[in-house]
């Protein structure tokens, strides 16, 4: 029975109106962990510990206040300064971060030589500018204190690191020597890597070839688009993915594949999609409409306007329906394949409508990793006319390259002892990463010489015989082609971190690989000997495709400078050739079962590769909104309207933050996993991210491993006949609840906002002589004591409608902002007065979130985290409701209860100017400034916390312990996991000295006892003032973006000065779908949201 | 340092003293001379003059070479030719070289390819004031030559107030006695008033008694109370602050010399001030860009500069950088430098002795202490010399020198007080955030200037316009908010 709800909701306990969620919502502070230790304390046995503790800490605190002796400072200056360096002014770097196929142009910016954020590059054609989460975090693990300082042996699985901290290991030269030592000539060798994306890089190989002609590279992907590459082999005669072009479709399908968030190119196809997805005149508005065909809610899903839920095993089914409709009306012959459900087929068919009225503006994509499917999917794009409008091969993207067949066949090769030696590139991890990892080490143990490059040791590292790692990509010289014609260079930003320490350091692996092979192509004489390499390779190659430098020299430098250089290919003609009967044989049947699991990247994870990223780790799942671990995701039905049932009723406590844990029988191995609801999963199916369960991390990785974060589901995956992996499996089986997870890190519940009034029934509340819905704030107001404290109705939080009804949205938006309005008039405080006379001369900075484009990828959340050094608090903390996140990005369903829709947040101060933290504040901590900044002050904060109370957006953090390590005493440090995590050095995160170089000079490190909250980048404000000062001008819109706005990749968040009528901001603040958050109390907010607008049509109710 | 700094400040206080007196008595002599005083004001004026002009390339001993010759006995050298030849060389040497002027042929041979900067504004009267300044200082008898026998610069203490402190505790006892006496008798005048009127108590407080007295014991406590809460909470604000603070330095730098004297301009070794947050510290090639040249010192010889060659691999035997210094061993360092303090040694004296084996050794022994610094783990006498910071403000404070250097043009000295006159820096100012709260609300905007400022604040401009408002202060622009200073 469907259900519509036309207000939103961000879980059961919100729909139930759950006692235990109204308290929720109302308390602010959850479980203190004073009362912890309040409990310690309270103890009666005094230890001899604490004696000395008390004494040591009487005494340093006697010393501190009688001596008074400031301590001496040092300033030590350059002795030769390099001229690109200013110390306290930030020096930009274009580069580019790759991590496999994962491609962003960056520019890096650097403070005194060392790296501290990453922003977008906006020369590039591909990223344009945006990034994303995995990019925001990669200067995180350049100081991964896990990373190997130099090159190791390794013996019975452990590397060899002196156990004597900070004693030599073995230098380069003798490792070189012991390895070359074991190369023959005829040796079989064996390169083992994620997709190289890297020209130069695939040179060194092919020099290393050279030497050894026995040498075969073997490229994989841990999220594998095998199938698509070998459907375009068949059908057009290119193993590519092709060049999608989002942007100019105008109906898209989507089977399965993630493209906002993992699938292929997510950054660039992110900001295509939005480009169809914003609205700005609602007198013509149009919006794309996306369809996505799937059983988990991915993010890609979340946006969608429609979804039709189809069990993973009937992917294929859903396929050949949707070609068959196709091929109806284009007059192509049907195929005979696995048949959907009628009530499925007629969705598909609606789709398929839509398709066909779009034709050559329409697009169709999937993520499956089938060959026949893939083939069919081709196939529906031809009939389409696709091929040549929305889709071409002239600029195919090259980030993905992987062939899930050639990996399975040296793993045979290796049972077989048909290898003699392996290297394994860095990120590539097959020892973890492959269904078939067991059989990978099993091999392993044949190979005569086995090498690791990987940077920080991991599951396959200690297989080898050596570790070799190569440089963080920050370190590293290098270039990328993410598309055809489409390059970009790497060029280091730091010196090699631990070569500079003086211990034997890294090397990039291309150049190891050269010296192996003793090849003159490498200059070892020069400094850095593989520039030279790549220099080379780009004045015989790249050089030659352009005619605007005469020389190499200022080729290079403007491609240095620019970090990208793009020539663009024609754009390739092709024919489609495929014999689609023979590929709907071999479409998957559907699974009979009654439960199936699906396995699905997440935005943060990827294939595992970031398993050792704490800002990863703790960035909540976009859509289910959980930390620190991969959650079995179960359907939630809603019957009736008001009751609600979870599968096997599990996980009732999730709003006192425990779920149950479960173990989960797949193919015959078992595992326990803590279970989380997820609205959107398909009836019958369940979903568990890939990528967790790392068993090696590193010496920080080592603490994380000890409680494993989540669990390894490759072994789970199956492999089909191809030879290429499934993600999914059928015969999945809860056997039964185990325990229960105390700390379930879910910020689901955490910092809500307004509560809909229902009675215990979960009825809404209606006024008796009007009818509608009771106003809660009104009628407390009114007759003391007749209104429910906290129970607030229909609160403008978030403003969604249809694309059909769009001037209806329009309206309702006016009128609800003109009796806020009304509302907000009748105050005794003169704000008109204040608005006149201060805000309106100067800056005033308003900020703008167009929520039709924001996508929920979450690289705004990590960009704050980088820009403004927000602590890494660990799981414990976050079950505690102590993440220190100063961005959230809220998610909300909307629509059907089974299949709803989603709209996500970015939720941050709104810095409103008539503040209501401000005024609750007894030592005036936080106020506002003439730019309607909310300031906060730290160094004044003692900590009451009643701003946090009475803050209605719920933004204000409160560092609850020192987890930055900044206190004066050493005393409640945190312990990121439940064990206590230690790093290396028993410290806590941040207190090591090469974890804390990520540090922004520019930011207070705030210590304990004190509010944090967002600022607006007041650092970046203040440099963007100074900068026009100096040069005596007006401000421009370029001198000031947030991290935030500068990290998202489809531009929806815009932030400038409101007073300014030229700026960004001024004229998006015109948008008739703007609303402000909880407008009707008066704050004033400085933040102007654009409301959600999708795209449904009738056909695809049933 | 500090002793005999106020011994020397006495003994010119004394030397004054004296001096008025005598000047005084000799003051009808004094007008019957009329050409000695015309003399020392001549001389005086030449002072200023070398300093602006000629002090950046020439010694001001007139003895040893720097950039440019000593100027001691150059009326001598060119005694040969008339008095114009000379002249016309200080206004405009290159045109002198270029006629062939022996002279300047025979200069332009030794010195080239440095060639001596055009001073074509000097009048006669100011080349003669300049060469009399020349004469007396080579010859040793300028007047009011042993006033100037120390430090240039040292900053003339300022005639002390007489200390009071004595008079005013004295004062104070005299008058508790006196209130004691009067209290005495006034309770004595009281007592006999009650005899008097027969109603007299039976037994007389006594003084030990008024004195351990409910009344007075609280009075005591309260006093105590106030005072010590004063004291606290005054020594309280000032904990971290360090106003004053003179720390000693690995080199004995001075600003007196290169600021005051050599009149370099403060940006031009603190380059960060006017483009950056940091006013930086400069790297050790800056200093090389002039003491390439000048190799000796003019205070310290050749103990503080070659620390600097020391750090940065110069060899100021050869005027060769060491290629490959990073890798050089201590043993040869040492020899190196060793080997250049004693050839500078040699050049004052006949031979080697005893005080030269000791001096070379002293000096060494302070490159050593100056650039190794092994509780850092920095063993090595090349690299970086660490410097003692002087201002340091809380992390929690952001302080930009862009702002306040190439926007609001405030003076150096504003805050850092004069640095010029400064042999030993010391931090002039509290860096208190009152003190910068202060300044804020007085410090007046360039608003009229830049042309960011003439962007924005309409309502002020019209208020200027209109007459209301007569100048807008950083306070006005919001220079007073939390987080303009704090983030």
């Amino acid at each position: 029975m469907k259900e519509q709800n036309k207000a939103v909701w961000i879980g059961v306990e919100h729909l139930t109106n759950d006692p235990a969620y109204q308290q929720a919502a109302q308390e602010e502070f959850k479980q203190l962990p004073l009362a912890e230790i309040a409990e310690e304390a309270l103890s009666t046995e005094t230890s001899r510990r604490d004696f000395l503790k008390y004494l040591g800490f009487s005494l340093g605190a006697v010393t501190v206040a009688a001596g008074c002796e400031i301590p001496v400072k040092k300033a030590v200056p350059y002795v030769i300064k390099p001229d690109t360096i200013v110390p306290g002014v930030a020096t930009y770097y274009a580069s580019t971060f790759v991590q496999g196929g994962d491609y962003c142009a960056v520019l890096v910016k650097t403070r005194e030589g060392r790296p501290i954020k990453v922003e977008g590059n906006s020369l590039s054609k591909v990223t344009m500018g945006g990034t994303s989460a995995r990019t925001q975090a990669s200067v995180l693990s350049l100081y991964d204190t896990s990373r190997l300082d130099g090159p190791y042996r390794i013996t019975n699985g452990k590397v060899d690191i002196p156990s004597k901290k900070r004693a030599a290991g073995p230098t380069w030269a003798e490792i070189d020597k012991e390895i070359s030592g074991k190369l023959k000539p005829e040796s079989r060798i064996r390169i083992l890597a994620h997709t190289i994306m890297s020209p130069t890089s695939k040179k060194a190989i092919e020099d290393f070839k050279a030497k050894f002609p026995n040498t075969e590279l073997v490229m994989y992907d841990p999220v594998s688009a095998s199938a698509l590459l070998e459907a375009n082999e068949t059908c057009f005669g290119q193993a590519v993915a092709p060049n999608y072009r989002f942007d100019l479709a105008r109906v898209i399908v989507s089977f399965d594949a993630d493209f906002l968030g993992t699938w292929i190119s997510p950054i660039e196809y992110a900001a295509q999609y939005a480009q169809r997805r914003r609205i700005t005149d609602i007198k013509k508005a149009e919006k794309s409409r996306h369809i996505q065909v799937e059983s988990h809610m991915s993010l890609t899903g979340s946006n969608a306007d429609h979804r039709i839920l189809v069990k993973p095993s009937a992917q294929g089914a859903a396929i050949v329906t949707l070609y068959n409709a196709v091929a109806a009306a284009t007059g192509r012959p049907a195929v005979s394949g696995p048949q959907l459900s009628s009530k499925q087929a007629d969705k598909i068919k609606a789709a398929a409508k839509e398709l066909l009225a779009h034709r050559g503006a329409s697009l169709v994509v999937a993520g499956t990793n089938n060959t026949g499917e893939q083939i069919l999917v081709n196939a529906i794009n031809d009939a389409l006319g696709n091929y040549g409008a929305t889709i071409e091969f002239g600029a195919a993207s090259l980030q993905r390259q992987g062939r899930d067949k050639d990996v399975r066949k040296l793993v045979r090769d290796m049972n077989a002892g048909q290898v003699d030696a392996i290297f394994i590139m860095d990120g590539a991890n097959p020892a973890y990463d492959l269904p078939d990892a067991a059989q990978f080490a099993q091999g392993m143990s044949k190979v005569g010489l086995k090498v690791s490059f990987s940077g920080a040791p991991n599951e396959t590292t200690v297989l080898c015989d050596y570790a070799t790692p190569t440089h963080h990509y920050l370190e590293s010289w290098g270039d990328a082609e993410p598309k055809r014609g489409y390059y970009s260079l790497i060029q280091p930003t730091i010196a090699p971190v631990f070569a500079a320490l003086g211990r034997a350091g890294t090397r990039q692996a291309e150049e190891s690989l050269l010296r192996w092979a003793a090849g003159e192509t490498l200059n070892t004489g020069a400094e850095q000997p593989f520039l030279e390499y790549l220099k080379l390779h780009w004045e015989q190659t790249m050089f030659r495709q352009q005619s605007n430098f005469a020389t190499f020299q200022a080729f290079w430098d403007s491609a240095l400078h620019d970090g990208v250089f793009e020539s663009p290919q024609f754009s390739i003609q092709v024919a489609f050739s495929g014999d689609v009967s023979a590929a709907a044989a071999k479409v998957r049947k559907p699974g009979q079962s009654a439960l199936e699991i699906s396995f699905f990247e997440t935005v943060n994870m990827g294939g595992g590769q970031y398993a050792g990223n704490p800002w990863l780790q703790e960035m909540p799942d976009p859509v289910n909104r959980c930390v620190w671990g991969n959650h079995l995701a179960i359907p939630v039905k809603w019957e009736g309207g008001n009751e609600f049932t979870a599968l096997e009723n599990l996980n009732n406590d999730e709003i006192y933050g425990k779920a149950d844990r479960v173990e989960l029988e797949v193919s015959s191995k078992k595992q326990v996993l803590t279970v989380v609801r997820q609205f959107g999963q398909m009836d019958g199916t369940l979903g568990l991210a890939l990528g967790y369960g790392r068993n090696v991390l590193g010496r920080m990785g080592n603490a994380l491993g000890q409680t494993k974060v989540g669990a390894d589901v490759y072994p789970w995956m199956s492999i089909d006949k191809d030879g290429n992996t499934q993600y999914y499996a059928e015969d999945a089986k809860i056997v039964g609840k185990t325990d229960r997870d105390e700390h379930f890190a879910c910020v689901q519940y955490h910092h809500t906002m307004g509560v809909t009034a229902r009675d215990e029934n979960g009825k809404v509340i209606a006024d008796e002589s009007t009818g509608k819905p009771l106003n809660v704030d009104e009628k407390t107001i009114m007759t003391i004591g007749a209104g429910m404290q906290g129970g607030l109705t229909k609160r403008s939080i978030i403003y969604q409608g249809n694309l059909k009804d769009i001037e209806e949205l329009a309206h309702h938006i006016e009128e609800k902002r003109t009796e806020a309005e009304a509302l907000n008039q009748q105050t005794i405080y003169p704000y008109e007065q204040y608005s006149k006379e201060i805000y309106s001369q100067g800056h005033h900075w308003n900020m703008h979130v167009d929520l039709n484009a924001c996508t929920g990828c979450g690289a705004c959340q990590v960009a704050c985290i980088a820009e403004n050094n927000v602590p890494v608090v660990g799981r414990k903390e976050v079950h505690r409701h102590h993440e220190m996140s100063w961005l959230r990005i809220d998610r909300y369903y909307f629509g059907d209860y089974e299949n709803p829709n989603v709209v996500y947040q970015p939720m941050m101060c709104q810095h409103c100017d008539n503040a209501p933290c401000e005024n609750v504040c007894p030592v005036a901590a936080t106020n506002h400034s003439s730019e309607g900044l909310n300031q906060m002050t730290y160094n004044r904060c003692i900590g009451t916390r009643y701003c946090a109370n009475n803050c209605p957006y719920k933004v204000r953090r409160f560092n609850w312990l020192d987890y930055t390590t900044a206190d004066l005493f050493s005393i409640n440090e945190n312990y990121m996991d439940d064990e206590h995590m230690y790093t290396s050095d028993g410290l806590p995160f941040y207190a090591d000295n090469l974890t804390r170089m990520v540090l922004n000079p520019d930011v207070t490190v705030r210590s304990r006892g004190v509010i944090e909250k967002c600022s607006f980048c007041v650092q970046r404000i203040q440099e963007g003032k100074l900068t026009a000062k100096r040069e005596s001008r007006a401000l421009r819109d370029s001198d000031v973006k947030t991290a935030c706005q500068t990290a998202c990749p489809t531009g929806a968040i815009v932030f400038g000065d409101g007073n300014n009528n030229n700026s960004e901001v001024a004229k998006r603040l015109g948008n008739p779908l703007n609303y402000v958050v909880l407008e009707e109390i008066n704050v004033r907010s400085s933040v102007t949201y654009a409301a959600r607008v999708v795209n449904r049509d009738e056909a695809f109710e049933a | 340092m500090t002793c005999r700094y106020s011994n020397k400040t006495k003994v010119s206080m004394i030397h004054r003293g004296l001096k008025t007196r005598i000047m005084l008595l000799l003051l009808a002599a004094a007008l019957a001379l009329p050409a000695v005083a015309q003399d020392e004001a001549a001389i005086n004026a030449g002072k200023t003059l070398f300093r602006n002009n000629c002090a950046a390339c020439h010694n001001k001993d007139m003895k040893n070479d720097l950039t440019g010759p000593a100027l001691g006995g150059t009326e001598e050298r060119w005694a040969s030719y008339p008095k114009e030849d000379l002249y016309s060389w200080i206004r405009n040497s290159s045109a002198m070289i270029n006629a062939g002027h022996p002279r300047a042929t025979e200069l332009w041979n030794q010195w080239k390819p440095t060639a001596m900067t055009a001073f074509p504004n000097l009048t006669d009267e100011e080349i003669a004031n300049i060469l009399a300044y020349i004469k007396c200082t080579y010859e040793g008898n300028c007047p009011g030559a042993a006033a100037a026998g120390g430090p240039a610069a040292q900053p003339v203490a300022p005639p002390t107030k007489p200390d009071n402190r004595l008079l005013y505790l004295g004062l104070f006892g005299i008058l508790a006695i006196l209130a004691l006496v009067l209290a005495r008798v006034l309770s004595n005048l009281n007592y006999m008033i009650q005899v008097k009127e027969g109603n007299a108590p039976a037994h007389r407080r006594t003084l030990v008694e008024t004195l351990t007295s409910k009344g007075v014991i609280a009075f005591v406590i309260f006093a105590l109370i106030v005072l010590g809460g004063y004291t606290t909470v005054n020594n309280a604000i000032k904990l971290g602050r360090q106003q004053g603070y003179q720390p000693e330095q690995p080199i004995k730098f001075s600003h007196a010399t290169h600021a005051g004297l050599q009149k370099i301009d403060c940006q031009y070794c603190h380059d960060g001030a006017r483009r950056s947050k940091q006013s930086v510290i400069p790297a050790a090639n800056t200093c090389m860009n002039c003491h390439k040249a000048v190799k000796v010192g003019s205070q310290y010889g050749t103990a503080e500069l070659t620390k600097i060659f020391a750090s940065v691999g110069y060899d100021p035997s050869t005027d060769k950088y060491i290629p490959n210094y990073d890798q050089m061993p201590e043993a040869d360092i040492e020899k190196l430098y060793k080997q250049w303090i004693k050839d500078n040694y040699l050049n004052d004296h006949d031979a080697m002795d005893a005080a030269g084996e000791e001096l070379v050794q002293d000096q060494w022994d302070g490159i050593v202490k100056a650039l190794k610094n092994p509780e850092n783990g920095d063993r090595k006498i090349q690299g970086p010399i660490e410097w003692v910071r002087i201002h340091n403000l809380p992390d929690h404070a952001y302080f930009n020198h862009a702002q306040h250097v190439s926007v609001g043009q405030v003076e150096c000295q504003t805050c850092h007080g004069k640095v010029e006159e400064m042999e030993v820096v010391q931090q002039f100012a509290p860096l208190s955030m009152g003190w910068c709260i202060n300044c804020h609300r007085q410090t007046e905007v360039k608003f009229a200037d830049n042309a960011y400022y003439k962007s924005y604040y309409a309502r002020y401009h019209e208020e200027m316009a209109a007459g209301k408002r007569s100048k807008v202060t950083v306070e006005d622009i919001g220079g007073l908010e939390c987080q303009k200073c704090h983030y």
